[in-house]
């Protein structure tokens, strides 16, 4: 099709629609082709006939931006129909009739399976053709839809710098949509925006041959993203890490987009159900849902700057070695209670932690190895971005550090600077008080349980979250030892994230989690390095923990220290084990062994191990810096982390890990923290 | 003068093809898309196309249900795509002839095929020369205006 023709076509379009519609029929017949053509020009559409699927199928990949439907003959010799139907509607995203002199039903339904928006039997009838352009409307519109709910979102997103520029574009450019649009602006038009195009993911900018996304190629992408973090993932790196040939940078930006559209809309459906949740209360799995939902809605929000939105749904946990990632994580965490506890851990900046978690997730064990790396850079990050958000938050990570140090006064200065954001900062604070009295001793700790409990409580009310509240009930005597390690990282970092969420506590407490654990971790490590040491032993076992105990001064005041611990104590997976083993045993026997101290912890954490193996590549890390009660979450965190892809899976398995800790109070206190 | 007797001697023709069901109203649809549609030219064109066509699959099979083993699939392949050409010109005798043919091919009934293909010839052949006379009328007609 020459410009000419197609300008004439564009005009005749924009005149009277179904007038001009562009259609490509394809038949091997040329019999039924010439009919096929004829009828199709007395409807006064464009036609462009080919008798070769391989050579429409050429030209649409071509000039997909040319043809408004395509009608192919199902009986081809050089390539099936369905074939056909199939590739086209995987590239292209045209609607496609389908024609044939064979109307069985199994054939037919053959089709409709394969994506065809209608079949139609030989020899085809002008009053059938005079209707067909209502195919191509109603994709536009459904398209629109799509393209609207998604600008919704985005909307209601503002912080997420990446979605900026579709935030920018009309509903209608999303996708499909532009193709559409384009045939209703000059060439001129086109062509500036075959430029943007390649940027915003436009599916009709010609030249390129469309790249097939095999399961294969999408494995690599996603390696690529998360290897260089979804934030920090710009197509040419992508497409280097990737190292494919004939992948274009434009097939990688595309992609991209679509990918981080793709998580999103994931994060969207989650959050709606964990709305849902949330509205009915109680322990229901779903509540960590919910609570992860609201992370992701909140990260979104709070993230603005730094957190992409993407990131909070579990994205960030492949991707980012950065502060992002971080964040993510903390998002991600907070979707999944363990994953909070697992970004906890990374934050603490135990490379072992981090590589445990990554484990869990098997492709992202590379990318992990980096994250872990990075990760200790990672909480100074956090802290910039902390800082950058909030003035508070910062102060609030510096005093949590300083609290770690043991001084609770100094902690609940801290919590003032949170209250003042929130009501949730209010429970922060006294979890970071928790944390220095857990650190000071085990003694302290039951202190600090009780001391915990509060804390859960007032998180509770400040969260509104009737999980936080189930939590507190069923977990009283648990929680206090919970308490005493979320609440110490917690502290710092909810500081942080509830100036981060306003909306959910839950969320925000998350988010707060992920900031101030790669702060209040590495800072408590230090200064609490007794109690954590403690924590670690559980991570790693009670005899662990006393030599740890021992040793852990100068463990606690390096993060890496932390690390060697842990490996010492056991294999970064063991000990990843060990740790949610001990979290879990705690919650169980939460009142007593938290009380009685770490060392119980170790015998209590057997029972719970089964549960934890999951999260036990996550939690070790976590678990030793921060609590045990993070274990679980760190296993649902793990099993989130995997990838995006495994969304929807981590979020059922979270569910049955809910359901399986909702038995025990760590369950609820997992969503409590998840809530926070 | 003449044209109106050549004229009349086509629409007699017509008549009697419609009549016999040698073509049914698809190929009356083809005529009105010529007729209104200003394509003049464009039955001959589709029909011609159509001959040519049925001939050589008519050949194919015949050379395929020759050989000592048959590729019913392929047989089966011809006469779906014949059975398509007829229906889309209105070759009504010939693609219900294709529909039997193409139930003894599913069958694998070698000697009923060879029987169908028979008739389909004999159809064709019919039809073939029918439609020759009315390209010839036609372009008599024509060019005596």
């Amino acid at each position: 099709m020459r410009l000419d023709e197609r300008k004439a076509a564009v005009g005749r379009v924009r005149d009277q629609f179904p007038v001009g519609m562009r259609v490509l029929a394809v038949d091997d017949d040329p019999v039924c082709l010439k009919v096929l053509e004829n009828l199709l020009r007395r409807c006064q559409y464009h036609v462009t006939t080919t008798n070769q699927a391989v050579v429409a199928l050429r030209m649409l990949r071509q000039n997909r931006d040319l043809f408004d439907l395509v009608i192919s003959d199902v009986h081809m010799p050089d390539m099936d129909g369905f074939k056909l139907l199939e590739l086209v509607g995987l590239e292209m995203d045209l609607p496609v009739i389908m024609l044939s002199v064979n109307g069985e039903t199994k054939t037919v339904m053959k089709g409709i399976t394969h994506g065809a928006c209608d079949y139609l039997l030989k020899p085809v009838r002008l009053e059938e053709l005079r209707n067909i352009w209502q195919h191509v409307v109603r994709r536009k519109f459904s398209n629109c839809e799509r393209a609207n709910i998604d600008g919704y979102e985005e909307w209601t997103r503002p912080s997420n710098a990446d979605f900026d520029h579709v935030h920018s574009q009309t509903p209608d450019q999303c996708g499909r949509p532009s193709k559409k649009r384009k045939e209703y602006h000059s060439e001129e038009e086109d062509e500036g925006e075959e430029s943007n195009g390649q940027e915003n993911d436009d599916p009709s900018a010609p030249k390129k041959p469309r790249v097939v996304w095999s399961v294969e190629l999408h494995r690599k992408f996603v390696a690529a993203v998360n290897q260089l973090g979804i934030d920090k993932a710009v197509p040419k790196r992508i497409l280097e890490l990737m190292n494919v040939e004939r992948l274009t940078r434009e097939n990688v930006a595309s992609h991209l987009q679509k990918y981080r559209l793709y998580l999103k809309r994931l994060s969207a459906v989650a959050s709606q159900q964990a709305s849902i949740v949330a509205g009915l209360g109680g322990n229901d799995p779903f509540m960590w849902m919910g609570a992860f939902e609201g992370l992701q809605g909140y990260q979104s929000f709070a993230s603005s700057a730094a957190l992409p939105s993407f990131s909070p749904q579990g994205l960030l946990n492949r991707n980012n070695p950065t502060s992002f990632g971080i964040q993510g994580m903390s998002a991600y965490r907070p979707i999944q209670i363990a994953t909070g506890n697992s970004t906890i851990s990374h934050s603490i900046g135990d490379p072992n932690k981090y590589h445990l978690s990554l484990p869990g997730t098997s492709s992202r064990q590379g990318n992990l190895a980096q994250g872990l790396t990075t990760s200790v850079g990672q909480v100074q990050l956090t802290q910039k971005w902390f800082h950058e958000e909030t003035d508070d938050l910062s102060t609030i990570l510096s005093v949590s550090g300083r609290a770690n140090n043991g001084v609770p006064g100094t902690l609940q200065s801290v919590t003032n600077s949170h209250l003042l954001q929130h009501g949730l900062v209010e429970c922060r604070q006294d979890k970071v008080v928790i944390q220095p009295s857990s650190s000071g001793s085990s003694d302290r700790l039951e202190g600090t349980v009780g001391v915990s409990s509060s804390l859960m409580d007032s998180c509770a009310s400040q969260q509104r979250v009737v999980p936080l509240s189930a939590f507190s009930t069923s977990a009283s005597p648990m929680n206090g030892s919970f308490c005493s390690n979320d609440i110490a990282e917690l502290g710092a970092t909810s500081s942080g994230g509830t100036n981060i969420c306003p909306s959910n506590d839950l969320r925000v407490a998350r988010d707060n989690k992920v900031g101030a654990t790669s702060f209040g971790n590495v800072i408590l490590l230090s200064p609490d390095t007794v109690p954590n040491q403690k924590y670690l032993n559980f991570g790693g076992g009670s005899n662990l923990r006393q030599s740890m105990d021992g040793g852990n001064t100068d463990n606690l005041l390096n993060p890496k220290f932390i690390w060697s611990c842990l490996p010492t104590s056991q294999p970064p997976n063991l000990i990843g084990s060990h740790h949610p083993m001990s979290q879990r045993p705690n919650n169980g026997n939460l009142g007593g062994t938290m009380v009685g101290q770490t060392t119980a912890s170790a015998s209590t954490a057997a029972p719970q191990t089964r549960i934890d193996m999951f999260i036990s590549g996550d939690t070790p890390t976590p678990k030793s810096a921060s609590d045990l009660s993070f274990p679980r979450v760190h296993s649902e965190l793990s099993s989130s982390s995997c990838s995006f892809d495994g969304l929807l899976n981590s979020i059922i398995k979270v569910e049955k890990d809910d359901a399986s800790f909702s038995d025990d109070l760590g369950c609820d206190f997992y969503s409590l923290g998840a809530c926070i | 003068m003449a044209a109106a007797a050549l004229r009349e001697q086509l629409n007699a023709l017509l008549s009697s093809m419609f009549a016999s069901g040698l073509v049914d109203d698809q190929f009356q649809q083809l005529q009105m898309l010529q007729e209104d549609g200003g394509t003049p030219g464009f039955v001959a064109e589709v029909v011609t196309l159509f001959c040519d066509d049925a001939d050589r699959i008519i050949s194919e099979l015949a050379a395929l249900l020759e050989q000592p083993i048959v590729d019913f699939d392929k047989v089966d392949a011809y006469v779906h795509q014949l059975k398509g050409s007829s229906a889309s010109v209105g070759a009504q005798k010939v693609k219900f002839t294709c529909m039997q043919f193409r139930q003894l091919c599913q069958d694998k009934n070698r000697d009923g095929c060879i029987m169908a293909l028979a008739v389909v010839r004999n159809e064709f052949y019919d039809l073939r020369n029918k439609f020759q006379t009315m390209l010839q009328l036609e372009q008599q007609i024509q060019a005596q205006q």
